[in-house]
């Protein structure tokens, strides 16, 4: 080995080694717990257990299907309002940019806790604010932690609500990296404002979508704080339980880890799938 | 086809004044280049024309018809610009239908159009690449057919090869002159690049910070410039500037002294009858320049560099400190540190006043 390779190498061994240790290590480890039975002392190699059980287990095909209620109603709808948040930040006839700018990336940079407390007393049934507005309509309130179908609205509103903003951003800085010229010219070609839109803007924000379409799916499979805290641990009845928050309560709960081990490989698995769907289906045209 | 017709066109960007009533005649059919230095307003102005930039004051007219406030899609113009500004998602082909497309043009006249621009431009293998998939000259030729298929009655042209490399300016240049022969449709140019306003214009317009500054054919405006800023910008290399007094003033016209070196007095015949003693600008053209005893005074420089390009040599010296380039076709071997004695032909040279407005 050359002295320039080794002295590289030299640098960045603290990183290799950390890497190697609280990343691919656990990665690698996790994946041989799947296939022990974890219930035992010592554990011991059981590969169809966690496996078989995960085939069959209704408590895993209740949260997979709300997971992937959520992923289907909220990213779509979430990634529509990002694009119109963006397109909004980007006009020139917006004043004080900046400041909305922050404010839509600002839910991000909140606590987790402290927004699903404030989430808590807005949706409260008896006091909530929300509940007051429904009745200011003449609707009668709705039971927002009781209500299954009430319960899991709330969480997709919740997660739209803390990162419809964030998607905006990103949505906004492909917008801006669209040369302005592109749209006198089809100005030039009588070509309206709303086919701007729909003709050029989505076209050339079709990649920056599908990024944070790919990056929603992600922070999906993996959902965890918001039907923790906000629905009472996936509550009511299981109602809001996600896979992350399945996985949570085999691994940290009931000390299942092998089988905690084969749910997050399944989420991984599935995030990698749907992600790759998307890609595919996003391609560019030959 | 269509020609124009500015009044008193003024341009404000909030309390900044960058077009300063800009008056202009452009007859129909005609070719006219806006040229000048970065930010003298041409591209503003042009895009005025265009509708893209509001006008804050006086009239545009195209056709006859005042476009103040008429949408840019309705003025019957197209225009190219400097980065192409292609739909970078769309082939070729639908590059250039897309506007007619989306009016709901008849699909068979669309057609007719895009294939009369591809045959005009020579771009009929091009029709399914994207952008992305062009060299710069064929994004350009793209982009000026995306003007042809509208049918314009001005075309405006926004720097168009400033982006291109020397070889393949000099092919678009020609290509645009051959095309305006063809189409004999008003065209509006801007270039900062007075080789290709020369090259190209019946008529330029030579701006400088907002202002017109001269309008003429462009032999015109290299033989008979307004000013001093007209006759250094109009050439190549650019005329030479040497600072001079008025020594005397006869029927003959006026007497310069040359500042650098009082033995060199020039007579130019001028009508005019400049206070003697008053400071002036001598300019004479670098390949204006005789052998020595041809002219009228002789000037003797120390040569600085000489570049020899072969069908012509330019020899850099400094009279005084005043920068002087002298074109010798025939003067191959000078190099630094020489000393060169070159005529001074009069009825060359221009003289100046001290606000840079020409002596006649």
């Amino acid at each position: 080995m050359r002295l320039n390779n080794r002295i590289a190498y030299a640098f960045l061994a603290p990183y290799l080694l950390i890497f190697a240790t609280f990343w691919l290590w656990p990665i690698i480890s996790s994946f041989l717990i799947s296939f022990q039975n974890t219930r035992v002392n010592p554990w011991r190699f059981a590969p169809s257990m966690n496996w078989g059980r995960l085939v069959g287990d209704p408590a895993f095909y209740n949260a997979l299907y709300n997971t992937l209620i959520i992923l289907v109603i909220q990213v779509p709808v979430m990634i529509a309002l990002a694009t119109v948040m963006a397109v909004f930040l980007n006009s020139p006839l917006l004043k004080a940019r900046p400041l909305y700018r922050f404010a839509f990336f600002a839910p991000v940079v909140v606590g987790e806790v402290a927004y699903a407390a404030v989430f808590r007393l807005m949706f409260s049934a008896d006091f909530g604010i929300i509940n007051k507005i429904i009745g200011t309509v003449g609707l009668s309130p709705v039971s927002w932690f009781d209500n299954g179908t009430a319960a899991m609205a709330l969480v997709i509103m919740a997660v739209t609500w803390r990162w419809a903003g964030y998607n905006a951003i990103i949505i906004l800085a492909g917008l801006q990296s669209i040369p302005g010229d592109v749209y006198e010219a089809a100005t030039l070609d009588r070509v309206g404002k709303v086919q701007q839109f729909f003709h050029i803007t989505l076209p050339l924000l079709k990649p920056i979508i599908l990024f944070c379409i790919v990056l929603s799916v992600i922070g999906t499979m993996q959902l965890f704080a918001e039907p923790f805290l906000i629905t009472n641990r996936g509550g009511p009845g299981g109602a809001t339980e996600t896979l992350g928050l399945l996985l949570y309560r085999q691994g940290f709960t009931s000390l299942n880890f092998g089988y905690a081990s084969a749910i997050a490989y399944t989420i991984a698995a599935l995030a990698v799938a749907i992600s790759l769907l998307n890609l595919f289906f996003g391609r560019e045209a030959k | 086809m269509a020609g124009l017709t500015l009044k008193n066109v003024i341009k404000r960007f909030g309390a900044l004044q960058v077009i300063h009533g800009a008056d202009l005649e452009i007859e129909d059919g005609e070719f006219v280049v806006f040229v000048g230095p970065s930010g003298c307003g041409k591209s503003t102005l042009l895009r005025m024309i265009a509708g893209l930039e509001d006008v804050s004051g006086g009239e545009i007219a195209i056709a006859g018809t005042v476009v103040n406030d008429v949408e840019p899609s309705e003025r019957h113009i197209a225009m190219v610009f400097q980065s192409y500004a292609l739909y970078p998602h769309m082939t070729v082909r639908k590059n250039l239908s897309f506007g007619l497309t989306m009016n709901g043009n008849p699909k068979a006249d669309t057609e007719r159009r895009v294939a009369h621009a591809a045959d005009i431009l020579q771009i009929g293998e091009l029709m399914d690449r994207r952008p992305g998939q062009l060299s710069g000259g064929q994004r350009q030729r793209v982009a000026i057919g995306r003007a042809i298929v509208r049918e314009p009655q001005v075309f405006l042209f926004d720097e168009p090869l400033s982006n291109l490399d020397a070889e393949l300016r000099v092919q678009m240049r020609v290509e645009i002159s051959k095309l305006h022969k063809q189409l004999g449709t008003t065209m509006i140019y801007v270039t900062h690049d007075q080789t290709e306003a020369m090259t190209l214009a019946d008529k330029i317009v030579v701006l400088r910070s907002g202002r017109i500054e001269q309008v003429g054919a462009p032999l015109d405006l290299y033989d008979d410039p307004a000013n001093q800023f007209v006759a250094g910008f109009v050439g190549s290399p650019k005329m030479n500037f040497l600072k001079a007094r008025i020594d005397a003033v006869s029927a003959d016209g006026a007497t310069a002294v040359l500042a650098s070196d009082p033995g060199v007095k020039i007579t130019l015949p001028i009508s005019g009858r400049p206070d003697v003693g008053s400071s002036v600008t001598l300019g004479i053209r670098p390949e204006h320049f005789v052998d020595a005893g041809a002219g009228d005074a002789d000037l003797t420089v120390d040569v600085d560099v000489a570049e020899h390009l072969g069908h012509t040599s330019y020899v850099y010296a400094a009279v005084s400190g005043e920068p002087l380039i002298i074109e010798r076709p025939e003067s191959r071997h000078a190099g630094s540190q020489d000393r060169l004695t070159v005529g001074v032909p009069s009825r060359r040279c221009f003289l100046f006043d001290a606000e840079g407005q020409r002596l006649r």
